[in-house]
Formats: structure tokens, sequence, C-alpha cells
């Protein structure tokens, strides 16, 4: 993947910079870094950077603000970095528009793969319906509404389809329970959310080599699913 | 304020024939009528004597009761006949008609003073009721008002002494401890020097019922309620001191203590007073408790806002040097240090450690919430085998779904599920040879979703089988630097036990542990 752009980190902890300048060397052009929420602010719409990285424990404002205020205009992918707060935090986080988060302590290849997946993502998203999306073994063509695995024809219900095609549209992305109740059941359906884990359990078991050991849906505890974008 | 009462609440002057001065002045007044109607007797009809007579019949009674009247009566009934009747001088009488002007003021005389009396004795008790109710709003305004709980009470027990005219009135309330303490006594002058020993107080709390004192200092507990004080202070001659229990709603607060220096002598008013006051008394006491409940439960929440506090703080401050120490390592990595790794495992450890503590301390504390959800059992055995890859190594964690393909549901608390489950790996784990596999099997048992961990380790003897759960338990045949602080059975089980499950542990056939984590199930209806 050739490098491009520019990354921002925003975090008061100057080793925390450092750790993260550090892990994105090579994945982008420079790494520029804000140590507050306003500083991050400016900063991102100054040098408009391809990639953020934020903290949540910011000392002038809270990282609710920082994200908000971001994602109102620009579509560049961030990443939130969480030391103490709850999951509850990190749902709303990410239905205020981050696209990813990652808990102290972290190692840099850990962060490196979350990095890589949402530039990947970022730059993967103008890409049409067209391509069928592809990973281990798996193909599944949106267009025509077709499922196989290693060549084998699957059969999908309704609901596991409009699973399948959410998580594919955002591929790579952490999306919370309430995301994707709201774009598969579109408010609708009352009872079938509370059964979304079930759902989810019954997609696996057909799409999975083993439904224990997952390695396309991932589960992110109390917070929702992840989609593994296919390597390059 | 309140003051002693105006009129005490024993039946006043029901014999006026007890004040000689107001009957002599009635006889005066007869007889000056009598002399007055005698002089007149030629010119005046008996009709107008007779209602000269009835006028002071009628004013003894209204002013002096019923008593003075129906001898008022009586009196101007013979003074008529003897000095106003033809023949005069004699009880005898010529015209029968006379007779009857005689019987027809007898009468209407007795009926008017019998009336009179029953107004003045309604009258009475409506004033006397009214006097009560005063006293009692009195009461309630101040006691509600009193800043501080224990400032309530005092004016009750003032109030209590002095209407019932007693020396001494204490009120005693039970404590937490099972100790009861006197909150408020109002005396005055003398105490009897018998105070009652605290195990009848609380045998007066328990039983609900009334003890008694003569003038000597021992005390009778009686098998009577509070409601037949006047019958108890009838059969118990000569008592000198009352224990009264304090209820509200059943439940026994405390105690009344009345002493006096006279035999204790209650009319009904006087029980219903007490009664009232009592309750006022009790509600004094409840509130006193609730006050202090209040305190504590706002204790409790400081400290746990201040353990919450220092929970995320001490997360926060770890947290972050462990980051720059993984990427330290990681960078120590590429220069091919192989103790890189070491380092990462290490710090991967406290970071694990620093979890443990934290999440006992919350659940010891009951802090942590509980978020039922349903879920599908592999999905818990997929995040748990997930989470322990890394500390897995080289070693082989076989999972079984139940082989008839059926996907068990439980309705549980997700992360709370797969922390149980990921402990109880873990466990196996560190505790069994490294070179035996670990398997963990999912069933669906009646009610239960269970998630069993087997293990060839050397098991668990019968006496550390009811000790591996406990916090810091770590069996003696273990190396000192084996796994953790030995939290993970209890947080595991503490885990379950929150959302209504239990963790057990099973010696497997052949050698070796079960753990079984047992969880409560949910049925779905057919999904699509």
């Amino acid at each position: 993947m050739a490098p491009g752009g520019a990354a921002l980190v925003v975090d008061d902890e100057p080793q925390i910079r450092r750790v993260v300048a550090n892990s994105l060397r090579g994945i982008v052009d420079r790494v520029l870094e804000a140590s507050t929420g306003r500083a991050g602010i400016d900063l991102a719409a100054a040098e408009r950077p391809v990639l953020i990285v934020l903290d949540l424990g910011l000392p002038d404002m809270d990282g609710m603000g920082v994200c908000t205020e971001i994602r109102s205009w620009s579509d560049a992918p961030i990443i939130v970095l969480s030391a103490r707060h709850s999951d509850g935090e990190k749902v709303r986080l990410l239905d205020a528009g981050a696209d990813d988060y990652i808990t102290k302590p972290f190692s840099p290849a850990e962060f490196q793969a979350r990095a890589r997946a949402q530039l990947r993502r970022a730059r993967g998203a103008v890409d049409s319906d067209d391509t069928p999306f592809t990973a281990g073994g798996l193909v599944v063509d949106v267009a025509r509404r077709t499922v196989s695995r290693g060549g084998a024809p699957i059969h999908l219900t309704p609901t596991e389809w409009d699973l399948l095609r959410v998580f594919i549209r955002h591929a790579g992305r952490t999306l919370t329970h309430q995301q994707i109740i709201r774009e598969v059941w579109r408010g609708g359906a009352g009872d079938a959310q509370s059964y979304l884990r079930v759902h989810i359990a019954n997609l696996r078991r057909k799409i999975e080599g083993d439904p224990v050991r997952p390695r396309l849906i991932i589960t992110e505890p109390s917070v929702g699913y992840r989609l593994e974008a296919p390597a390059d | 304020m309140v003051t002693g009462s105006r009129h005490p609440l024993t039946d006043p002057a029901e014999q006026p024939l007890r004040r000689p001065r107001a009957i002599a002045t009635w006889l005066l007044i007869a007889a000056v009528a009598t002399a007055g109607l005698w002089l007149l007797r030629g010119t005046l009809d008996k009709a107008h004597m007779a209602l000269a007579f009835l006028l002071i019949v009628l004013g003894g009674s209204a002013l002096h009761g019923r008593l003075l009247g129906l001898g008022l009566a009586g009196l101007c009934f013979i003074a008529f006949n003897y000095f106003l009747l033809s023949p005069y001088y004699t009880l005898h009488i010529a015209d029968p008609l006379d007779w009857g002007v005689l019987v027809a003021f007898l009468i209407t005389g007795a009926v008017a003073a019998q009336l009179l009396h029953r107004a003045q004795r309604e009258a009475r008790t409506a004033r006397e009721r009214a006097e009560e109710i005063d006293r009692l709003s009195v009461l309630g305004a101040e006691t509600l008002n009193a800043g501080r709980a224990e400032d309530a009470v005092l004016p009750i027990a003032r109030v209590i002494r002095t209407t019932l005219r007693v020396a001494v009135c204490e009120v005693w309330m039970r404590e937490d401890s099972g100790r009861v303490k006197c909150l408020a006594r109002d005396a005055a002058g003398h105490d009897g020097d018998a105070p009652p020993d605290e195990d009848l107080l609380i045998s007066v709390i328990n039983g609900g019922v009334v003890a008694v004192r003569g003038t000597g200092p021992a005390w009778t507990v009686t098998g009577d309620a509070p409601a037949d004080l006047q019958a108890v202070l009838r059969r118990h001659r000569d008592v000198r001191g009352v224990v009264l229990p304090l209820t509200v709603r059943g439940r026994g607060l405390g105690v009344l203590r009345l002493e006096s220096a006279e035999p204790l002598r209650f009319d009904p008013a006087a029980v219903r007073f007490t009664l009232a006051l009592s309750y006022y008394a009790a509600l004094g006491i409840e509130r006193i408790q609730l006050a202090a409940e209040a305190d504590r439960v706002h204790a409790l929440q400081e400290a746990d806002r201040l353990r919450e506090a220092l929970v995320a703080g001490v997360s926060h401050d770890l947290r972050t040097p462990l980051t720059t120490i993984k990427a330290l390592a990681f960078e120590l990595r590429d220069t091919g240090d192989d103790r890189a790794t070491i380092i990462e495992e290490e710090a991967d450890r406290l970071n694990a450690l620093v979890a443990d503590l934290l999440d006992i301390s919350r659940l010891r504390a009951g802090a942590l919430p509980v978020s039922p959800e349903i879920v599908a059992g592999e999905e818990v055995l997929a995040s748990a085998l997930q989470r322990v890859e890394g500390a897995r190594g080289e070693r082989a964690i076989r999972a079984t779904l139940p082989p008839d393909g059926s996907i068990p549901v439980g309705r549980i608390d997700f992360s709370h599920t797969v922390r149980a489950l990921v402990n109880l790996i873990e466990n196996a784990l560190k505790y069994s040879n490294p070179g035996s596999a670990v398997e963990v099997e999912l069933t669906r048992e009646k009610d239960h979703m269970v998630f069993s961990v087997l293990d060839r380790g050397p098991g668990v003897t019968a006496d550390e089988a009811r000790r591996i759960f406990e916090p810091f338990y770590r069996p003696g045949s273990l190396p000192p630097d084996a796994g953790r602080a030995g939290l993970g059975l209890a947080i595991a089980l503490h885990l379950a036990e929150i959302q209504g499950g239990t963790v057990e542990y099973l010696p497997r056939p052949g050698g070796g542990s079960i753990f079984r984590l047992i969880v409560p199930a949910a049925d779905v209806a057919h999904i699509s």
C-alpha cells in the first residue's frame, strides 16, 4: 500500500503521540500532532488529514465534542483511543461518527492493522456495488444478491442478507448494535431487534468456516460488530 | 410553645353539692321567691307562681348542674304546696286541679334539668376534643418543623408529661445494634429511681405489651397491648411507672416511659391522648432512623463516587505508560532482541492484574451493572476464544457445540459472561499440563445454558474445591509465579451470580477438572 496524505493524532500525552506517530510511519506521509481538542480541530480543518487518531481524555473538551465537530465537515476516518471509558461511551462515539476505537494499552501492531483497515476502507468507499466482495473463500455479489463459499452457493434469509450487505457496505468499520439495527430494520420490526445476536449467530454458521472462531464478522464486546476487510 | 393543659382530663364537677356557697345562694333565692310569692298569693294565679319557681329550677340547673336543679325542683315543689296552695301550711291539697299544676311543675323542672345537663355535657366533650386537636396540631407542627429529627421528640415528651401530670416522661429508641437508647427526657422532680433494665425494654418492644411498676423498683411485663392501658392500671394496684411500646406499622421502634409520685390513673380520654402522642413519638423515632439511613446512603454514594474516580484514575494512569512500554518493546523486537516478547507479555499481565483488582472491588461493592440481552451461546464462546488467543500460545483449545446442530440461546449480560468464561479457560490453561488440550463445551440444560471447561490438570481436592472461588486463594501445590493474583475464579463466580447464574466445580473422570459456567437460557421462537 502506497503511503499518502497526513495523519493527525490528538492526545495530551506526548508518549502516546510518539507511539502513534511511530506506528503510522510507513502508512502515511507525515503525522501532525495536537495536544488539545481545539488545536486538533484547527489542524484537521487546515491540513485535511486522511486519518485522525483521537484520545478521549483531552484536557480542554470531551472526545465526543471533537468527534462530532470534525465529522460535520470531514469524512476522514476517526480512530478513538480510550483508556478508562465505558462501553456506553464508546458506543456513543461510534454513533457520533467515529469509525473505530482501540483500548489502551494497545500494541503498535494492533494499531497499525486498524489504521490500515480504516485507510483502505476510506479509499474503497468510492467503489460501487459492482465489485464482488471476497474474503476467505467467501464471494458476495451484492448486485446479483448471490453468496457462495468455496464455489458452493449459500442460501441466506432476507434478514441475514440485509445484515451481510450492511457489513459489506461498512467493511472494516465497527458498527454499533444501533447502527446495524437502524440500517437493517429501518426503525420497524420491534422484537426482531432483540434477536440481532441470534441472527448474527445464524449468519456466521453459514458464512464462517468455524462459527466459534469467526474470521469475517468480529464481535466487539458490548459495542457492536466489524466485518474484517479483505487483506490486500 | 406547648404548655400544660388548662383543663385536666378528669371529669370536672359532676357534683355541684360540693360547692356549699352555690347551694346556699340558690336556697336563699328560693326562700326569697317563696316569701315574695307568699305575700302576693292572693292576687297571683297558681300558674304564674309555678312559672316563677320553674325559672329558679332552670337557673340552678344551668349554672350548677343537674343535681342542684333536681334538688331545687323538689324544694320548690314542697314550698309551693306548703305555703302557696290552700289549705296553707299543710302538704294537703284541696283542689284536684292544683295537683295538676304541681305535678306539671315537677315534671317540667326535672326534664329541663336533665336536658340542660345533657347539653352541657356535650358542650364540654366538644371543648375537650377541640383542645386535644389543638394540642396535637401544635405538636404536629412543632415536630415537623424541628430541624434535627432528635429535636422533634423532646416536645412530645414534654406535652405528654404536662398533660398527664406525671413526674417523668422519657422516649427510648432501639438502635440498629439492638441497644436501647434514651432519646428525650422531660422530668419534674420525682424520678422514682427505678429505671427499667434494657432486657425489660426490649421485651416490651418485641412483645408490643405494657410493663408496669408498683411502689417498689420491680417491673412487671403484662400481656396487654397499650390500648388496654386503663384495664392494666385498674388491675395492678398503685402503679407508679409505666412503659409503653412505640410501634409504627407493626414495627417496634422504642418505648415510652412514664413515672409518677402518685398512683397513675387514666380515664379513657387520657388513654386516647397517650396512645395518640405515643404514635407521634414513634413517628419521631422513625424519622430519626430514616434520617440516619439517608446519611448512610449518602456516605455510601460518596464512597462509591470516590471509588469510581479512583478506579478511573488508576486505570487511566496505568494504561498510558503500559502503552508506551508495549510500543518500546515492539520497537526493540525489530532490532532482534527477543527479550521484547517478555516485556510485552509482562505488560499485558500487569494490565490484566489491574483489571482484575478493579473488577473485584466493583463486584464486591455491587457497583457493576448488569444488562441482559438475548445472546447465542456460540457468540460468547467465539469472543472468549478470541480473547484467550494471546494467552493460549501453542496450547490447543477444542470447542464443541451441541451435536444436534441447535443454537443454545441465553438471556445474559454478554460482556460479563465472556469475561467469566475467559477466566475459566485461562484458569484451565494455567493449571493443566502444557501438553494437554483444554476443552470447552456449550450445552443447553433445561432452563440453563452451560459452558463446561475441561482440563487434564491435577484437579482439586475436596477440601480445596470449596476455597478455590475465594479471592486471592491459590492452591498450595503451585509455583509462586504461576498466573495472576488468584482472582480469576472469584471474578467468574461473581459475574455469573449477578446475572442469576453460578460456577460449579466437578472432578473430571479420568483426572482433571470440569468448571461449569451456568447462566439463564432463553427460548426464542423461530426467527427468519
